[in-house]
């Protein structure tokens, strides 16, 4: 299962339907649990009882046993709200292999979207932007939302340029309920910028996860002789030398990823890294884990 | 400076490719997107300037090394100033070859040379050298113009054919030595017949300028000679029309048709004379016959009378000794009449009553002498009285003769008498079988000689060998051998005679030898051979060599040998008549010899008959050999011509400096590539 997994393949997929269905069934099925305790069917603690207790909640066994009252406690079942925001910028179309960053996105929020509608009934919606809000699918769990979800993350074509500040308005204007709120983006920005922007949302009780999604050629290039680089965002053009690629550029890579990691930690937000080589589904599984055992 | 091959240059073309790889493709780089130029920087580090400066170091090696590699293919060459034309060697060959003593030819050439020696500048170095029968070096290269004046003035005409080739040859020995340019200058007649069919023969050195010096003025003067003389060297019966008589043949050069006397004269004194019509540049035979001669040396030569362009070729010289018939030993089994019988009828054919064969059988030989024999024949006789053995062993150590053949017992014998080598086996093929054949004769062999011998092995494939014997060959010539490669006629040397072994035998029982006419033939030349009567008298062509000794130190005593030649002079030291073997006999007239051996012979020499022919070489051929000497790059030929300038051929050094430029660019591209993987 693991080999049709593998991004390279699911790049020769053209359905996003079937990429994300490929995806999520191969991943072990799970639900993450709500921030609410309620008073389900999953037990979760004992609390002992306090005036204002509702009597119906009190374990009468164990007052039989302890002569003690208290109360049952059980994990809360609730629909959550999937909300991703979707870099759609020219330098998401970069990519040394395939799929390109662009397309890893996509696939990456096709199955979350898979994830979360088919499998845990949750409302999931999209908001693709670049320096401008470009598209909004609002949460919801209607019939062909699904669908809705999938044709706009087929028409999110990279444009523009990245610009987290602008669209930051628009965000807090479209994210009325509190939820999961996911940031797909290669974050060519200022990791001050980035936070100071995601921690409103973080500030308004959504869970914030960011994926950093680069190309392997991003992380660590090759570059045999010099060259000239045409930036895609801005079409500039400088020359460089293959020894800065090798030692400085790398060195400067590797200071913004540590960086930007250790600001979205004390910010209180999720921060993963995903190189266009590595697998989806181990991503998915790597998060929904981390989800549970952060709560 | 110039080049040799300046088409090369287009290779220059070539040049482009380092400048296209290093300075143009550079910049022709395509654009290479990234997401963002966030975290890059213009290249600007030292390092950079460093690896370009390596590029340009690179490139330049490179473009050096295709510079230079076509430089070389253009051959460059640079044009030095000649120090002096006094740096040079000039070289004076005259020719004193016997044609040069027609008219004035030898003593203007002398003149000429004499000239060029004293308007040579002081400082230039010169070598004199004399062509005749051979080129001799009469000097070395000095400066000393006395020395180099007595050379030229020492040389005297000669009797030697000379020939260009000889010149060519030495002339490239010398360039080997010799450096600088050689100036050489041919004193000569320039003969038509002294140039060498192989025109590369003549070939000079390039850094050899010929000049010829025609000491002949005229091309081609009328000359009469005697070409050859037919005359028995030994005669015993001078009634014998069959052998006592003398052909000689005049032969005319650029001559019209006319009437010549020939005469005969045998010691000084006209023996007879015979008119002759020569037709033009034709040939006509004269005979005399009988030769009427007393006992001994006769010295007799044909002569043409009257006077022409080379008078000293009308002459023709020749020796003939008379003799009673000598005495010749066969010692044969009792049991075995035949060989005797073929032998003696063979010789008596062949030599006219010259021998008388004395055949006995091994019984009746121990009290005999066999130096009262010309020479000695053992047919299968394995088994000798040692007495006679003994006898014979003496008799071979002084220079007698002795032919042995093997016939059926010499198969059961263990050893040869007299012949120390070890019978390996017999090889005994039968009547049903197919026989052998002689495979291999040499003819240069003195009993075997045939001048132009025919297709059928010289008459010897016919013969049918049934049985031979065969010999350890080691330490014997081999001039025979048949068809299984079994040797059938072995030459050994012993002291100073010879020691022949016929394989097989001479009786018609071992080979059918004895019924061919070829056998006739081989007892003939093989009697005179053995007898060594060849040699002692006759005619040869001047620079012939006599063989004196067979061998430096002979068993027994020392013996001395002496040559008187025509003028009466003694040549040898005493030293050299004790030790030398060879003589070479330069002069034309009698030479009286002496033989280490105790015989005595007179010879007379002639000149080579080519040397009678006047004609000059074609201007073609001078033109082709003067200023042609090529075969030879264009740069050596500049050198042979430009007296001013000398020519310094560039292309090795060049190549030299690109297989260094070669090398330092492999390594620094060696290093470079390494740094690549480094890096990688």
């Amino acid at each position: 299962m693991q080999r049709f997994l593998d991004p390279t393949l699911l790049a020769s997929i053209s359905s996003l339907d079937l990429i994300a269905k490929t995806v999520v069934d191969g991943l072990v099925a799970g639900l993450h649990r709500s921030p609410d305790f309620g008073f389900s069917q999953e037990f979760a603690e004992y609390r002992a009882y306090v005036q204002g207790d509702d009597l119906r909640h009190i374990d009468w066994n164990l007052f039989a046993r302890t002569e003690r009252c208290y109360l049952r406690r059980y994990e809360g079942e609730t629909n959550s709200q999937l909300m991703i925001l979707l870099d759609s910028s020219n330098s998401m179309q970069y990519g040394s292999r395939k799929p390109v960053k662009a397309d890893y996105a996509r696939y990456l929020a096709a199955s979350l979207f898979y994830l979360a509608i088919r499998n845990q009934r949750d409302a999931a919606g999209i908001i693709v932007f670049d320096d401008e809000v470009r598209e909004y699918v609002p949460p919801s769990t209607r019939q062909g939302q699904l669908a809705r979800l999938f044709a706009a993350l087929e028409q999110a074509e990279p444009r523009a340029r990245t610009d987290f500040s602008k669209p930051l308005a628009h965000f807090q204007a479209l994210l009325h309920r509190r939820g999961i709120v996911i940031v797909i983006s290669d974050f060519y920005e200022d990791p001050e910028e980035i936070v100071r922007a995601m921690e409103v949302l973080r500030f308004r009780g959504n869970d914030v996860v960011l994926f950093h999604v680069l190309d392997p050629q991003e992380i660590r290039p090759e570059l045999k002789e010099p060259a000239i680089l045409v930036d895609l965002e801005s079409g500039q053009k400088i020359e460089v030398i293959p020894e800065y690629v090798t030692s400085t550029y790398r060195t400067k890579m590797q200071a913004h990823l540590e960086h930007l990691q250790m600001r979205t930690r004390s910010a209180g937000l999720e921060y993963y890294l995903l190189p266009t080589d590595q697998p989806l589904d181990m991503i998915l599984r790597e998060y929904l884990s981390l989800r549970r055992a952060g709560r | 400076m110039g080049f040799l091959s300046p088409w090369f240059l287009a290779g220059l073309a070539a040049l482009g490719i380092p400048i296209f790889v290093h300075l143009l493709r550079r910049h022709v780089v395509t654009p290479r997107p990234v997401s963002s130029l966030m975290f890059f920087e213009r290249g600007t580090q030292s390092s950079t300037r460093h690896r370009r400066l390596r590029y340009i170091l690179l490139f330049a090696l490179r473009f050096c090394l295709l510079l230079l590699i076509v430089l070389a293919f253009a051959n460059p060459f640079l044009r030095l100033k000649a120090n002096d034309t006094h740096g040079g060697l000039l070289l004076i060959i005259l020719d004193h070859s016997f044609s040069m003593r027609s008219g004035t030819r030898f003593l203007d050439a002398k003149q000429q040379a004499l000239k060029l020696l004293a308007s040579r500048p002081r400082s230039q170095r010169a070598q004199v050298l004399a062509l005749g029968g051979q080129v001799e070096a009469l000097t070395e290269a000095t400066q000393d113009e006395e020395l180099l004046r007595s050379a030229l003035q020492g040389i005297q005409p000669g009797d030697g054919r000379g020939s260009f080739g000889d010149v060519g040859r030495t002339i490239r020995a010398l360039a080997e030595k010799e450096s600088g340019p050689i100036d050489l200058h041919l004193f000569s007649d320039l003969q038509k017949t002294a140039m060498p069919a192989n025109f590369a023969d003549v070939v000079l050195p390039p850094q050899a300028r010929l000049m010829l010096h025609d000491a002949a003025k005229t091309s081609a003067s009328p000359n009469w000679t005697v070409e050859s003389v037919t005359a028995p060297a030994e005669l015993t019966d001078p009634k014998n029309a069959t052998t006592s008589r003398v052909q000689a043949v005049v032969a005319g050069f650029a001559t019209p048709e006319t009437e010549k006397t020939v005469s005969l004269i045998i010691n000084g004194k006209v023996a007879a004379r015979h008119e002759v019509k020569v037709p033009e540049k034709g040939r006509a035979m004269v005979e005399f016959a009988p030769l009427d001669i007393g006992y001994g040396f006769n010295r007799c030569e044909v002569r043409i009378d009257g006077d022409d362009a080379l008078s000293a070729d009308n002459a023709s010289l020749f020796v003939v000794r008379r003799s009673d018939p000598q005495k010749v030993l066969f010692i044969h089994r009792s049991s075995d009449e035949r060989s005797a019988v073929y032998f003696e009828a063979a010789l008596n054919a062949a030599s006219h009553g010259a021998f008388v064969l004395q055949s006995i059988t091994t019984e009746q030989v121990a009290n005999l002498d066999p130096e009262k024999f010309a020479f000695t024949v053992i047919s299968d006789v394995t088994s000798l009285p040692s007495v006679f053995e003994h006898a014979l062993e003496q008799y071979l150590a002084k220079g007698g003769s002795v032919l042995m053949a093997l016939g059926l017992d010499a198969g059961r014998q263990a050893r040869i008498p007299l012949w120390s080598g070890e019978l390996q086996k017999s090889r005994n093929v039968s009547f049903a079988e197919e026989a052998s054949t002689v495979s291999q004769v040499d003819f240069t062999y003195p009993g075997l000689e045939q001048i132009s011998p025919g297709r059928d092995n010289g008459g010897w494939a016919t013969a049918k060998f049934f049985y031979a014997v065969r010999v350890d060959p080691s330490h014997a010539r081999v001039a025979a051998r048949l068809s299984d490669g079994t040797p059938l006629l072995l030459e050994k040397q012993i002291g100073e005679g010879r020691l022949l072994l016929f394989a097989s035998g001479f009786e018609n029982l071992t080979n059918d030898l004895p019924l061919h006419p070829i056998f006739v033939a081989f007892i003939d030349r093989m009697s005179r051979y053995l007898s060594g009567s060849e040699q002692l008298s006759g005619a040869r062509i001047v620079d012939s060599f006599v063989q004196l000794r067979t061998a430096t130190n002979p068993s027994g005593r020392v013996t001395s040998s002496e040559i008187v030649d025509p003028d009466g002079h003694r040549p040898l030291s005493l030293l050299e008549a004790q030790r030398a073997q060879t003589f070479r006999l330069s002069r034309a007239g009698f030479y009286q010899i002496h033989f280490a051996n105790g015989r005595n012979a007179v010879i007379g020499m002639n000149p080579d008959r080519r040397e009678s022919d006047l004609e000059l070489m074609t201007p073609e051929v001078q033109a082709l050999w003067t200023g042609n000497n090529t075969g030879q790059p264009e740069t050596e030929k500049k050198t042979a011509q430009g007296a001013k300038y000398q020519y310094r051929g560039l292309w090795w050094y060049v190549m030299l400096l690109a297989l260094i430029v070669a090398l330092v660019e492999t390594s620094l591209s060696s290093r470079y590539l390494g740094t690549q993987r480094e890096e990688l």
